[in-house]
């Protein structure tokens, strides 16, 4: 029943309608329904019918639409610029244009550098639309071109990724919340403030908490999770991966608290390591050998009995010595001992130990759980990390670290422990779709089956195994050279430097369509993003004239979620909806106000410069393949279609005739329920996991040899290690007796990155929040540093980029840290409410190869810092300099 | 009957989703936050903090009531108690005698986008919030009187809150009070508060 409307009286009301939607304020894409009476939208709320947010929504997402869509800077007409000087203080000179006007000169221009050479083309979309099937990349595909800059790339999961597909078979991982008794959080706000489903997980949380779930916080600052953690662990940023493995040596080398039955079975913990750290292999199969203790002999992997497998020891094949791989995890383990990991993380050594004894005796291993008649494994424990812990640039073997705390434990997509985020989806029962199950790869390993499918981002994210071999450079994002990357800034180090010919690459970006991502917000250090920008010519669809349309060509006024058709199919079931028991769904999002002024939809754009630029054979044919339509729902490739009409073949394809668009706006949500198999993947399938990742120091060679080739010898490949550890970020390697601080970035709940500043609903609660719009710092360090409470002050890198804003005194931060939440601090004169709210923090952040884990292409997002008071007169401008 | 609200601290994670949806609900001006969230911090390095949600208390034996001198606000028989706008001249005697500051004056018709006119959802709703009125929340009656929860428990994602009749020793909410020790925040100033919070 809907509450009756409290204003406009009865007479008056012609009509009042539930839409029901998908927001779109964050990638979590959560089921909405939207409340519009007589054409205004007056409510929104979470949508009971959808497992994505299970009818409750965060505060974003209740307070983000409404005044996002009558926010009156919103853009409404097609912008020219006309002064082609561009810099922060340069006047674009816009002039209004129709848009017949604005697609002729982008044509013109983009038909240009498809003769010339089609890589040229550049494109980056707002990580909020990038779950969603967007067109954009499939454009790009059409196009010619594999480039692309990832919004918010080095906020994004990277390590995790590559990790979550080489242990789940899936992109990214969430808690078995409905039967995990211990969890330990490193750097993340899940169920709390932040992260994958967070609507849903908040919920899930705070039952399993009340259940008695205990929860560990490790994080520099007191956040909302470390606020309802039992255990509160502050430690210093970017050394969770010596925290991780000093408890990985309690477990292992101590205590001896291990699944010995998991790691026999369930991995390659017994593969048999020879000489340079490689496998030592059947000669007639290539299968890596166990040593086989009944017979005393080695023998292919897959002939052994698990149980008779050796874990330990140290044998002979032929005249080599081997050992089993997890004896090489146990020694690296043994390089950090608590009392060395207390000095590194600032957390006491006895902690540590306590800690991790209670984790591996809460793992109750070897036990089972009935679960609808069936025995399952039974770990209820499970450690998660997201970016505070991995956003550094030593993420590859921390973050190894902190996921192998499951793996040695077995409390790995089990129930009780850490699951993939959906590996295996057996489809609606009425078509068998969508359908993903991980396959068994080479050496016995998982391999994903549906990795970044939906995302058409397939040659970018590859597969994380088998691995693929490295090659000479021809993307600016150098994912070919680095071949277990993910995306994210490399494209604007190689734009803004002139470095594409060092990687000898043929060709330099000149174009850029930018889908409403703020790169100049977004990327790092904004000097460095806007040099890049200068050397392209930027078509931008946007929302707002932000700050990185300042550095635009041509602007084209753009839908926002509550504007636009977008059929959310595909990959938002592996990245970003709720894992664990419950239902699955897919659904629409659909306009609920007409577009105003000359806005339009970013799809039907899309279509259009397709046909005008003759490539629409090759955006039909991206579309059928990432919405793997069949007939009678393929698209033919030389007929332009509608949009509407494409996503009502998409939802009919996957749901039958019956479900097409018309049913899908009515009803909003498909969803049917998760099968047991489909939830705890392990026991149902025969696939082992890697401890040991014996292929990665040779990825490092492969790829040092080719640096070589290429005379670059500023990128270190020493991080391509097969075994977790820990090594220093380069902002702990930068503190010096100056800058002695590290600024870190955090999230409130109530903001999405840089892109809500301008809601004056959401910037209203950070107003009244004590921290959000501030620096919070240790009250024992500012006092020694002479701040005050309410002081303004600059944070100040060590190259001497700064950032302004006030002080925040607080005794629940790390003493050693400064804490700015979001990317707040806009300056574009064009959205009055964002500008000068809150703290722009990725100007703290260098953006360069020294930062770049090249591994898994992730920056680090803390910086070394200095603090002091701001001059009385220092006032106004950006905010930053 | 007495409809009552029970705010679990050990469930809130602080993350404001009730003064955003309290917003959307009831299209409160720029500054009037009905529902809010206060962060206490407390003790030295490493200290903890607590988040508390707070609203009207809805007091049985409300002093804004008392202080009113035209009878604007109204206790109803299941406890609500709202402000007649249509009653309320603005002297906010009201506001000082509140010891929850939940109380607020809306002293101009003004829109989130200043000098930039009110946006169609704010034509709509300020309907309801005409100036020189003081406002608070009122349990959202409207949707109380049609069997629904207030929007901030409906959609609390912590779960966190709960809403029912405290008269009903039955309820939900009289069973939790009792068996999580519920408190009313200020119980000595002798207002009894209709909002009971559950220890942290």
């Amino acid at each position: 029943m809907s509450p009756k409307a409290p204003s406009p009286n009865e007479a008056s009301i012609q009509e009042d309608r539930w839409i029901p939607s998908a927001c779109g304020i964050c990638y979590n894409l959560c089921g909405i329904r939207v409340r519009r009476i007589n054409g205004t939208v007056v409510k929104i709320e979470g949508d009971p019918n959808n497992p994505a947010g299970m009818g409750r929504i965060c505060p974003k997402g209740a307070g983000g639409g409404i005044p996002l869509v009558y926010d009156p800077n919103r853009l409404n007409v097609p912008l020219k610029r006309t002064n082609h000087k561009k810099g922060f203080d340069e006047d674009p000179g816009w002039v209004e244009i129709s848009w017949d006007e604005a697609l002729d000169l982008v044509t013109e221009k983009l038909q240009q550098v498809r003769r010339e050479d089609p890589r040229k083309l550049v494109y980056s979309q707002n990580l909020m639309r990038g779950t969603a099937p967007r067109l954009l990349p499939m454009f790009a595909a059409a196009f010619g071109t594999p480039n692309s800059i990832i919004s918010n790339g080095h906020h994004c999961g990277n390590a995790e990724h590559r990790l979550a597909g080489l242990v789940h078979g899936v992109d990214t991982s969430q808690v078995d919340f409905d039967l995990c008794n211990y969890l330990i959080v490193f750097g993340s706000g899940i169920g709390a403030s932040a992260y994958y489903a967070y609507s849903s997980l908040t919920q899930k949380m705070a039952d399993a908490r009340m259940r008695g779930m205990k929860l560990v916080a490790v994080d520099p600052l007191l956040s909302p999770i470390a606020e309802k953690a039992d255990e509160w662990l502050p430690i210093r940023p970017g050394t969770d991966g010596a925290l991780a493995m000093a408890m990985l040596h309690v477990l292992l080398n101590e205590d001896g608290l291990y699944d010995a039955e998991y790691l026999r079975g369930g991995t390659n913990s017994t593969y048999l390591v020879g000489r340079q750290g490689r496998f030592v292999r059947d000669q007639a199969t290539g299968k890596p050998l166990v040593w086989d203790t009944p017979s005393g002999s080695a023998r292919p992997f897959d002939e052994v009995e698990p149980k008779d497998a050796a874990l330990t020891g140290e044998f002979t094949v032929g005249a080599t010595a081997v050992r089993p791989a997890f004896v090489l995890l146990q020694e690296r383990a043994k390089e950090f001992p608590p009392e060395r990991a207390a000095e590194i993380t600032s957390i006491p050594a006895s902690t540590i130990r306590r800690v991790a004894r209670e984790f591996g005796q809460a793992a109750r291993i070897g036990s089972t759980i009935t679960l609808e008649g069936k025995a399952l494994p039974y770990r209820p424990v499970a450690t998660m990390f997201f970016k505070g812990a991995h956003g550094h640039n030593n993420a590859w073997v921390s973050s190894m670290a902190m996921k192998w705390l499951n793996l040695v434990l077995g409390a790995v997509d089990v129930p009780g422990g850490l699951l993939g985020t959906n590996p295996v989806c057996l489809g609606y029962p009425q078509t068998g779709l969508p359908h993903w199950v991980p396959q068994l790869g080479p050496d016995g390993l998982v391999m994903a089956s549906a990795w970044h499918a939906h995302s058409a981002r397939g040659p970018e994210m590859t597969q994380p195994w088998p691995q693929r071999e490295p090659k000479a450079p021809e993307r600016l994002d150098l994912l070919d050279l680095f071949a277990a990357g993910s995306g994210g800034h490399i494209s604007v180090l190689l734009t803004a430097s002139d470095e594409a010919q060092r990687f000898g690459i043929p060709y330099k970006a000149e174009v850029l369509i930018n889908e409403g991502s703020n790169l100049v917000m977004s990327l790092g250090n904004t000097k460095v993003v806007a040099e890049a920008l200068k050397k392209l010519y930027v078509i931008n669809l946007n929302l707002f004239l932000d700050e990185t349309a300042h550095f635009a060509d041509v602007v084209l006024p753009m839908a926002s979620y509550l504007e636009q058709l977008t059929p959310i199919i595909g990959w938002h079931l592996q990245h970003t909806f709720p894992a664990g028991q419950g239902s699955w769904a897919e659904y629409i999002q659909q306009p609920v106000v007409p577009l105003a002024g000359q806005r339009r939809d970013p799809s039907e754009v899309l279509i259009e410069l397709a046909q005008r630029l003759q490539i629409l054979p090759g955006l039909n044919a991206a579309m059928n393949h990432v919405f793997l339509l069949r007939e009678p729902y393929q698209l033919g490739l030389e007929e332009k279609y509608a949009w509407p009409d494409i996503c009502d073949r998409v939802f009919k394809n996957f749901y039958g005739p019956e479900h097409g668009l018309e049913w899908f706006s009515e009803h909003g949500v498909l969803s049917w329920p998760k099968k047991l198999e489909e939830v705890y993947a392990r026991p149902f399938l025969k696939y082992r996991v890697p401890v040991y990742l014996e292929w990665f120091p040779d990825l490092g060679r492969k790829t040092q040899a080719l640096l070589d080739k290429l005379g670059v010898k500023d990128i270190p490949t020493a991080g391509y290690e097969g075994l977790p550890g820990w090594k220093p970020c380069g902002a702990l390697e930068a503190k010096n007796a100056s800058h002695d601080l590290q600024a870190i970035y955090y999230r409130v709940a109530w903001h999405q990155f840089s892109s809500t500043f301008e809601n004056p609903w959401l910037g209203e609660v950070s107003s009244v929040d004590h921290w959000a719009d501030c620096i919070t710092i240790n009250r024992a360090t500012a006092e020694r540093k002479g701040i005050k409470d309410g002081d303004r002050i600059w944070v100040e890198s060590v190259r001497g980029d700064r950032v302004r804003g006030r002080a925040k005194l607080s005794n629940g931060v790390h003493p050693e840290v400064v804490a700015i939440a979001n990317n707040g601090g806009h300056w574009s004169k064009h959205m009055p409410l964002a500008r000068g709210k809150g703290v722009f923090f990725e100007a703290l952040l260098p953006l360069d190869w020294e930062n770049t884990d090249p591994v898994v292409t992730v920056l680090d997002c803390d910086a070394a810092v200095r603090i002091y008071k701001a001059k009385d007169q220092e006032t106004g401008g950006r905010g930053w300099e | 009957m007495r409809y009552g609200m029970v705010i679990d601290l050990k469930r809130c994670v602080g993350c404001n989703a009730c003064t955003v949806i309290c917003k959307a609900e009831n299209g409160t001006p720029p500054g009037i936050l009905w529902a809010r969230v206060l962060k206490l911090e407390s003790g030295d390095y490493p200290a903890r903090r607590v988040s508390l949600p707070v609203l009207c208390m809805h007091c049985q034996d409300p002093p804004c009531q008392k202080a009113c001198p035209t009878g604007a606000t109204v206790k109803r028989p299941d406890g609500i108690v709202y402000v007649d706008t249509a009653k309320c001249v603005g002297c906010r005697y009201c506001m000082m005698t509140c010891p929850f500051q939940a109380r607020y004056f809306n002293d101009a018709v003004r829109g989130y986008f200043p000098g930039q006119g009110l946006t169609p959802y704010e034509v709509l709703k300020y309907q309801d919030h005409p100036a020189g009125v003081v406002t608070k929340c009122h349990f959202c009656k409207h949707r109380v009187d049609q069997g629904l929860q207030p929007a901030c428990v409906a959609n609390c994602m912590a779960k966190a809150r709960y809403f029912g009749d405290l008269d009903d020793s039955n309820s939900e909410v009289s069973q939790i009070i009792r068996t999580r020790r519920g408190y009313q925040l200020h119980a000595d100033l002798g207002t009894d508060p209709s909002v009971y919070y559950l220890p942290p």
